[in-house]
């Protein structure tokens, strides 16, 4: 048995400690809403938050994630209202859609960190989530505007 | 087909089912109004509550065609966008059809297709309700307006909400050719509207293929056969025995499919699985070689010709200058976020699949194959896709998933791994290009010759759209119909095939012909001592359109004008999928390579629906083609590709993304497309700016191969 907080509420899972967290969260918890897109921690589609820090769950096994917090895009805030999230629908950031949640848990983390990021540092810290329908340049946008409204 | 016939049948039905909704049938293009149950593949339906369902027949996977399908509707009932309460894509449409139909969304038609076939059937559901209002009013239906939701009465102050209209309405023929609002009356259409599908797409409640759950489901993942075409030869079940959760291996075709309990399970089953794949005549064939091929067949006699005007060759020979050079582009993936999956339910009453797929009807015909089932007995739900690009075309995964199902006695969602993703085909073709061009004395172009040689992107794709002469129009695509005016003119293509299984890509021939064509006249102007941008007018001074475009796109960038040290400009433009496009690239090539730092875009597309759409459209095309140009390419080494993931197969990143600036020209001729004409000019734009900047011209992309990665 694994005990980890996920949104909020506490879960014991009895499943394979090598699981990774993406695939616990999907199946066995039903929030589909961190994805899958590489497996190798090279797309950023899965971000989610561990303790806090925004974390690829492709390539974190459960017993990593034992007895910690994770929050993921179905638990950033209660109601789908974080500045992130307003900042998104106002620009009209996504197309596809896929990436989002993962882009999403990755700018919510970084204006935790830098509350009024600089273009250089949301390259640094978003460069690792791709988005294959291109986005970018209102990802860009939509976080400068996250930060003004948070 | 009779449409009037069909329009009281579908009264009829709803009559018969205690006229509780208004159900107004879209027209199909060609075919008429199929039907299948109470499955049409496209209908509006008003209930009594007002409350609208719109059923669709176009796939989203993020163009936001859903919202424009409902903006049309709701503009041209008289209602506001949030009384479509639900959008749907419809089943396809006539499931016994031989050969299978088209229901699919690709071509950049998701909109434009449907602009005039949605808004006759909103005007069709207002005109009877309209009629219904008229009679309960006791007033003509000249003094009646339909607007907010509701039928007015000005002069007497009296309206009445639609939906209490709909029984009355029900019951009144459709009217066959119903008047449109005039431009003036539309409040919605034009104007930018946020799309209907984004807020579940910030929350993760947006449900794409992967996300799908059926009851009672089993998890499979493809383990497919990583040299192109390899057949299954065998595989060990007992080399799964120590994982557990495995349920069962199921053979597939060209590999596969291990089952299991969860996804993790069935992940680490196909990647353990002892399994070996039939010899192929091609393992050990490279991209080197396959590219020495395509070079060689240039000089080879071909019969593929789609345009031959006046003798291009001897205009050549007698030319005061000529100019020559050969191209290349490498194979591309779609390399979709999502990877291909398809969830399957197989029971003794029928197949059901929820797939994230482009074609309706390819699922539904591969569903009842692999099923063994009459094709009336397959239900198809598709879901949102995590991108599409064309890559959705293909169906292989659903027959996958059926198969597999049936195997098991259970639902299945069946999955590919990224790394078979990148290795299974359904590429963008690679393709050589040689072109020559010959000047007069006075530096005009007088004669011009596209040859290409490669893979055909259609073959496999779309068999009968080969020419009786071996064509693939997609090879010449933008080349061969362009509204250039090159004197002697020659456009023909030798087919070399390749081993991967080719496939159509965001914007398909253009996709590597609007490098070919347009670097090339680069060339050309250099050599005839003039400005690429004026070069292009003269050839395009006949077309007033065409000029307006590269025009625009000129001014806007400021063509011409000072720019910092180190930066340059480059321009291209191209026609594809109805729209003109023209742009120019801001680029400066330094220590860390090419730096691209702005785009301005041109875009004719006759007219446009979301203008907050289209320019997330041109943004997307752009910034996608600019990726493929810096640094995709998919090779290959004994057979099999050797890009597996994103490591290896780079697609940009935001540090990269331009500045993206579009100017939508609504030139009211006719509509074009919008997601796909923005990505054939920007590789040759940029190439052109690197020339300008350099010196240096660029033939083969992607630009790491070239030592200008980024």
């Amino acid at each position: 048995m694994i005990a980890l907080t996920v949104n909020g509420r506490a879960h014991r899972l009895d499943a394979d400690p090598e699981m990774p967290l993406l695939w616990a969260l999907r199946d066995l918890l039903d929030l589909t809403g961190t994805k899958y897109g590489c497996g190798i921690a090279a797309c950023g589609a899965c971000t989610v938050h561990i303790d806090g820090v925004a974390t690829r769950a492709c390539v974190t096994p459960l017993s990593a994630a034992a007895g910690r917090a994770v929050v993921t895009i179905e638990g950033l805030d209660p109601d789908g209202r974080h500045p992130v999230q307003r900042a998104w629908v106002e620009l009209q950031v996504p197309q596809c859609g896929y990436c989002q949640s993962g882009q999403i848990m990755q700018a919510a983390a970084l204006l935790r960190e830098h509350p009024k990021p600089t273009d250089a540092e949301i390259d640094a810290a978003m460069a690792g989530n791709l988005c294959r329908c291109a986005t970018y340049e209102r990802i860009r946008a939509a976080i400068h505007r996250a930060a003004e409204l948070a | 087909m009779n449409a009037v016939t069909l329009n009281r049948r579908g009264l009829l039905r709803s009559g018969a089912a205690a006229a509780v909704a208004l159900s107004i049938p879209v027209a199909l293009p060609a075919r008429g109004l199929a039907r299948n149950g109470d499955a049409l593949t496209a209908y509006l339906r008003i209930a009594q509550d007002g409350a609208i369902t719109l059923i669709t027949p176009a796939t989203e996977m993020g163009q936001g065609t859903h919202t424009a399908h409902a903006m049309l509707v709701a503009d041209e009932l008289g209602v506001p966008l949030s009384a479509i309460r639900t959008i749907r894509v419809g089943q396809p449409s006539e499931p016994m059809r031989r050969p299978p139909g088209e229901q699919s969304t690709g071509g950049s038609t998701g909109t434009r297709a449907w602009v005039a076939r949605l808004r006759t059937a909103a005007a069709q559901a207002r005109e009877v309700l309209t009629e219904a209002a008229a009679r309960r009013m006791n007033v003509p239906v000249a003094e009646l307006k339909c607007q907010d939701g509701a039928i007015v009465h000005a002069a007497s102050d009296r309206s009445i909400p639609i939906g209490s209209l709909v029984r009355e309405a029900a019951l009144l023929p459709l009217p066959e050719k119903p008047a449109l609002r005039p431009a003036g009356e539309l409040r919605i259409v034009g104007r930018p509207t946020p799309r209907l599908d984004i807020p579940a797409k910030v929350t993760g409640r947006a449900v794409f293929g992967m996300d799908v759950k059926v009851p009672g489901m089993l998890y499979a993942c493809a383990r497919l056969a990583p040299v192109y075409r390899a057949e299954l030869d065998g595989f060990d079940r007992a080399s799964l025995d120590r994982i557990d959760g495995i349920v069962d291996v199921v053979p597939l075709p060209r590999g596969v499919a291990v089952v299991a309990e969860n996804s993790w399970a069935a992940i680490r089953g196909a990647e353990a699985i002892a399994i070996r794949f039939k010899p192929t005549p091609h393992d050990t064939l490279d991209s080197a070689a396959l590219s020495q091929r395509m070079i060689a067949a240039l000089d080879q006699e071909t019969r593929a010709i789609a345009k031959n005007e006046g003798d291009v060759e001897a205009v050549l020979r007698n030319a005061a200058k000529t100019v020559e050079a050969v191209y290349e582009v490498p194979y591309l993936a779609h390399a979709c976020m999502e990877t291909d999956n398809a969830t399957a339910q197989v029971t003794a009453e029928g197949v059901t699949v929820w797939a994230p797929t482009q074609h309706q009807d390819w699922a539904l015909a591969e569903a009842a194959r692999a099923a063994g089932v009459d094709p009336s007995k397959v239900t198809i739900h598709t879901t949102l896709l995590g991108g599409g690009f064309g890559r959705r075309y293909a169906s292989e995964v659903v027959g996958q998933a059926v198969t597999v199902a049936k195997a098991v006695g259970r639902p299945v969602k069946l999955f590919w791994r990224r790394e078979d993703e990148f290795a299974q085909g359904y590429y963008r073709p690679a393709q050589v290009a040689r072109m020559r061009a010959a000047l007069d004395a006075d530096g005009r172009l007088i004669g011009f010759w596209f040859r290409a040689a490669g893979p055909s992107t259609v073959a496999e794709f779309r068999p009968n759209a080969i020419q009786p002469n071996g064509l693939d129009p997609q090879q010449v695509a933008s080349v061969a119909d362009s509204r250039y005016r090159f004197g002697a003119f020659r456009a023909d293509w030798v087919r070399v095939d390749g081993p991967p299984r080719n496939w159509i890509w965001r914007s398909v021939g253009a996709s590597q012909n609007g490098f070919f064509l347009e670097s090339f006249l680069d060339e050309v102007a250099h050599a005839a001592g003039q400005d690429p941008y004026r070069f292009r007018r003269e050839l395009l001074a006949h077309d007033a359109r065409a000029l307006k475009v590269l025009d625009t796109a000129a001014e806007k960038a400021g063509w011409g004008s000072p720019l910092p040290a180190g930066r340059a400009r480059g321009i291209a433009y191209m026609e594809s999928y109805g729209s003109l496009c023209a742009e120019v690239a801001e680029v400066s090539v330094g220590a860390d390579g090419v730096r691209v730092h702005r785009v301005v875009v041109a875009l004719d597309c006759g007219d446009i629906v979301n203008p907050d759409a289209v320019e997330a459209q041109l943004m997307g095309g752009v910034t996608q083609g600019l990726s493929a140009m810096l640094g995709e390419a998919i090779t290959l080494k004994n057979g099999a590709a050797e890009q597996r993931n994103f490591d290896t197969y780079p697609i940009l990143r935001i540090d990269r993304a331009p500045k993206v600036e579009a100017h939508v020209i609504r030139s009211g001729q006719g509509w074009g497309g919008v997601g796909e004409p923005g990505v054939p000019p920007i590789a040759p734009a940029v190439a052109n700016a690197i020339f300008a900047a350099t010196g240096r011209r660029i033939r083969r992309l992607p630009l790491t191969a070239e030592g200008l990665g980024v």
